[in-house]
């Protein structure tokens, strides 16, 4: 598994548990291989709805430390509208450690 | 969801989607008659603008994008009214109501394509044309004056830059949404864009503190929520739009850039339910509890003065804790809101007319048989089992009276509906026009309401047409130039009586007459009564308009205006007043179904007589009074002669006349009279069927019951009784042998 998550080219509510699920178990992976900043690559994207965006903005909960790479503009943009604008910045977006969320 | 399941789904929900867009579109042009005589209001022009939004938005739910397109339009310019920026004057009215009535077409071929001709289109199109010119900027638009309360003007008001055009403001909006909001289909994303399209985003920040972890996450529950600032030109109304369809599970908070005082005054506007004022104003902090207390007691001290001296605890509020006067109008304002609201909250539920009346055909056939039974108990004087019958008659009345009360609705619906009539036809006649509605809460039988509209409409037309005068010939006659019309409603024995009334012309007795002569429905040189002369426009092939206009080329005479409320077991008078005048008079019964009978007996024939118009019952002589041919003689009742007319000789009832007869005395619309009868038997529930058609020409007469001895009882028309034993016509009608109908 590649240290990038492909994001699908729709990003919403149709697909959400699939992606959801994809991204939990490459999360998963990339944590046994102790990668440290994890990408995402945002190029397919072509349908992007509240929950797609739900998803990554609850990665960062996980403690999970991530960037965004290669945003589409429908995904920039979608991310500028809904207030996600510090991810397109292509800093890694890091929520709340781990812990504390527990 | 499949598609299939959705077009399913919207073709399920269309009729009621159309009687609902229906019942706003109607709510529509009321609210504009309204508005044209109070422009003002803005509790109407509120409810105005959620009646056009209630149609765009449920039309889009439809897609009936047709209709979403062209309410947007409307939408704009009421929005802009709201604003201020726009007053209502009449040709912004008229074309509101034209607007109105593109709408209503809209919905109604809603589902036909075809329907929508290239005429229409262009119509439409003129429309949306006359529409923007009001509302684009640019159009020169003449700023409205401020002549509402602190309260009733916008926020935006204050900040509306020299043009008249409100300036732009910056709004904070936060949004948490509800977690079903993804499976209803909805879409934070998606808001977020439309308030783009209102505006610039100034700042926008989604709230991810909420989010369970991805391990946690269910993706199809939305946890999302965002805080806005949205630089914008709109109302608070487009914006809040835009939540329109998340609105039951999410929590919204719009804040405008408002100064101190505008913000309590919102503050109280959304407070759910807060009844005191003081209260009121403490919790958004117009006023503290110290001074709030200082203030009461003051007021506690002018306790034993008289009402109207008594100062207000708002006035106080103002001049002792100063308080904005703007923040104490917006709290009385809202107390008298929960006060109105309080016990209007109805809730209702739509039952097909058919099975309404399927019940209550049951029940007159109930009402029949508990008679039967009831004839039976006595027989069997077990007075247990006509205990037990009295208790089940006294049910089956309430269940009667309920019922029937469920097909009872305000007449003042169909009145209303006559607003727009009126004003069209006026314009259109080039004639000034006050109408006035009158008692239009005068409940009356659905059905009945539905087929008096039609005659109601002619009648009113007629008015319109025929009775008042154009302006110039209304002052020159020294009456003020515009016509007054009034159409009422209220209650009278058993009865309603709805009159139509103008100050017109009236009706011209000579030229009615000299009509009548030429067209034979009066021999040559006969001069009838006045009262008959009037009721002649009422006869088939009689029309003295000069001029046939649209209205009068209808095909709808007088004649069957007449015939309908005949048939409705109703009577038209005319009260005439040459050059001051008409009155219409209608009075129609209350419901055709079932009424309270006085049953009474004259041989071995059976009559009722409606129970509401008996006033009290005396006994007389019997074989020794002298009646004439019509069955006519007087007696004396404390004081004052009441005149009687005897059934027997009136319908020749053949038997022989006893010793001491009883004269039921009733009240018609021409005063008390007495009907003498021979056996009283009591209050009876009388299920009305019609008469044959033999029987239709007996006067005195309108219809007949079956009792529940299985015998046949004809009810009695205490006022067309009236009018046949006082009136100077011939009786020959009446004097027509019952024996063989009754005793069939």
């Amino acid at each position: 598994m590649s240290e990038r998550f492909e994001l699908p080219a729709e990003l919403n509510i149709y697909g959400a548990l699939e992606t959801r699920d994809a991204l939990l178990a490459w999360v998963a992976e990339n944590n046994v291989q102790g990668s440290d900043s994890l990408e995402i690559c945002a190029r397919n994207v072509q349908e992007v709805d509240g929950s797609g965006l739900q998803l990554l903005a609850s990665l960062s909960n996980m403690g999970q430390s991530w960037r965004l790479t290669d945003p589409s503009d429908a995904f920039s943009d979608a991310c500028r509208t809904l207030g996600f604008g510090d991810w397109l910045e292509g800093r890694p977006a890091r929520g709340k450690p781990a812990g504390a969320s527990k | 969801m499949s598609d299939d399941a959705d077009l399913d789904f919207i073709a399920a929900a269309m009729p009621a989607f159309i009687s609902e867009a229906a019942e706003q579109i109607e709510a529509i042009e009321t609210l504009l008659l309204e508005l044209e005589e109070q422009p003002d209001n803005r509790e109407l022009l509120d409810s105005l603008f959620r009646c056009a939004h209630t149609v765009k938005g449920s039309a889009g739910i439809f897609g009936l994008n047709r209709v979403v397109e062209f309410t947007h339009h409307v939408e704009t310019l009421l929005d802009k009214m709201r604003d201020g920026v726009i007053a209502l004057k009449p040709e912004i009215s008229t074309l509101l109501l034209q607007c109105n009535d593109q709408i209503k077409f809209l919905v109604d071929t809603a589902a036909d394509e075809n329907a929508d001709t290239p005429d229409q289109k262009d119509a439409r199109a003129d429309l949306v044309i006359r529409l923007k010119a009001l509302t684009e900027p640019g159009a020169s638009i003449a700023p409205v004056a401020d002549k509402g309360g602190a309260v009733a003007a916008p926020a935006v008001a204050d900040a509306a830059g020299p043009a008249g055009q409100p300036a732009l403001s910056i709004w904070s909006i936060s949004a948490r949404f509800g977690p079903e909001t993804f499976r209803n289909g909805m879409d934070p994303l998606s808001i977020a864009r439309y308030l783009g399209t209102l505006g610039k985003i100034v700042k926008v920040r989604c709230a991810v503190d909420t989010l369970p972890p991805l391990g946690n996450l269910d993706p199809e529950t939305c946890y999302l929520s965002f805080a806005m600032e949205l630089e914008t030109g709109a109302s608070r109304e487009d914006i809040e739009g835009a939540f329109s369809f998340v609105m039951d599970d999410c929590e919204l908070d719009v804040t405008a850039p408002e100064t101190a005082g505008q913000k309590m005054a919102r503050a109280i506007e959304d407070m759910p339910e807060t009844p005191r004022l003081g209260e009121l104003l403490v919790s958004v902090g117009a006023v503290t509890q110290d001074k709030l207390q200082q203030v009461l007691s003051t007021q506690q001290q002018t306790r034993g003065m008289p009402s109207v001296d008594k100062p207000k605890l708002g006035d106080l509020l103002e001049s002792q804790a100063g308080v904005a006067p703007e923040v104490v109008a917006a709290a009385l304002g809202k107390q008298q809101k929960i006060r109105d609201s309080a016990p209007s909250e109805e809730r209702y539920i739509r039952v097909q007319a058919d099975r309404l009346d399927a019940v209550i055909n049951l029940l007159g056939e109930l009402v029949i048989a508990g008679a039967g039974a009831t004839l039976l108990a006595r027989g069997s004087r077990q007075v247990a089992l006509v205990e037990a019958n009295l208790h089940m008659n006294s049910l089956i009345e309430e269940i009667r009276n309920g019922t029937l009360g469920l097909r009872m609705v305000p007449v003042g619906e169909t009145f209303s509906r006559f607003r727009r009539v009126v004003r069209d036809t006026a314009a259109s006649l080039g004639k000034e026009v006050n109408f006035e509605i009158v008692g239009g809460d005068a409940e009356l039988d659905k059905s009945m309401v539905e087929k008096i509209a039609d005659p109601l409409m002619h009648l009113v037309r007629n008015s319109l047409d025929h009775g008042l005068e154009p302006p110039q010939e209304r002052v020159a006659a020294g009456k003020p130039a515009a016509g007054k019309l009034v159409l009422s409603a209220r209650h009278e024995t058993g009865a309603i009586l709805i009159r139509i009334e103008d100050d017109g012309r009236g009706i011209n007795r000579d030229r009615v007459l000299q009509r009548a002569w030429n067209r034979g429905l009066v021999e040559n040189g006969v001069v009838p009564s006045d009262d008959e002369i009037n009721m002649l426009i009422f006869e088939p092939g009689f029309s003295t308009a000069e001029q046939v206009t649209n209205l009068s080329g209808r095909g709808v005479g007088m004649d069957v205006v007449r015939r309908n409320i005949e048939a409705l077991r109703g009577s038209i008078r005319l009260n005439n007043n040459v050059g001051k005048g008409l009155q219409v008079d209608i009075r129609l019964p209350l419901t055709l179904a079932i009424i309270d009978g006085f049953l009474v007996g004259v041989g071995k024939s059976k009559f009722v007589l409606p129970l509401e118009a008996v006033v009290e019952v005396i006994e007389s002589g019997g074989s020794h009074v002298k009646v004439d041919e019509r069955g006519r003689h007087c007696l004396e009742l404390r004081g004052a002669v009441l005149p009687v007319v005897r059934l027997r000789t009136l319908y020749s009832v053949e038997s022989s006349l006893p010793e001491r007869v009883s004269v039921v005395v009733v009240n018609s619309t021409r005063g008390q009279y007495g009907i003498e009868v021979e056996v009283l038997l009591g209050q009876n529930q009388t299920v009305i069927k019609p008469l044959g058609r033999l029987f239709k020409t007996l006067r005195g007469i309108s219809g007949s019951s079956i009792l529940g001895s299985g015998e046949v009882a004809l009810i009695l028309d205490v006022n067309s009784l009236a009018e046949l034993t006082t009136g100077a016509q011939t009786g020959s009608g009446a004097a027509t042998s019952l024996n063989t109908s009754v005793s069939s």
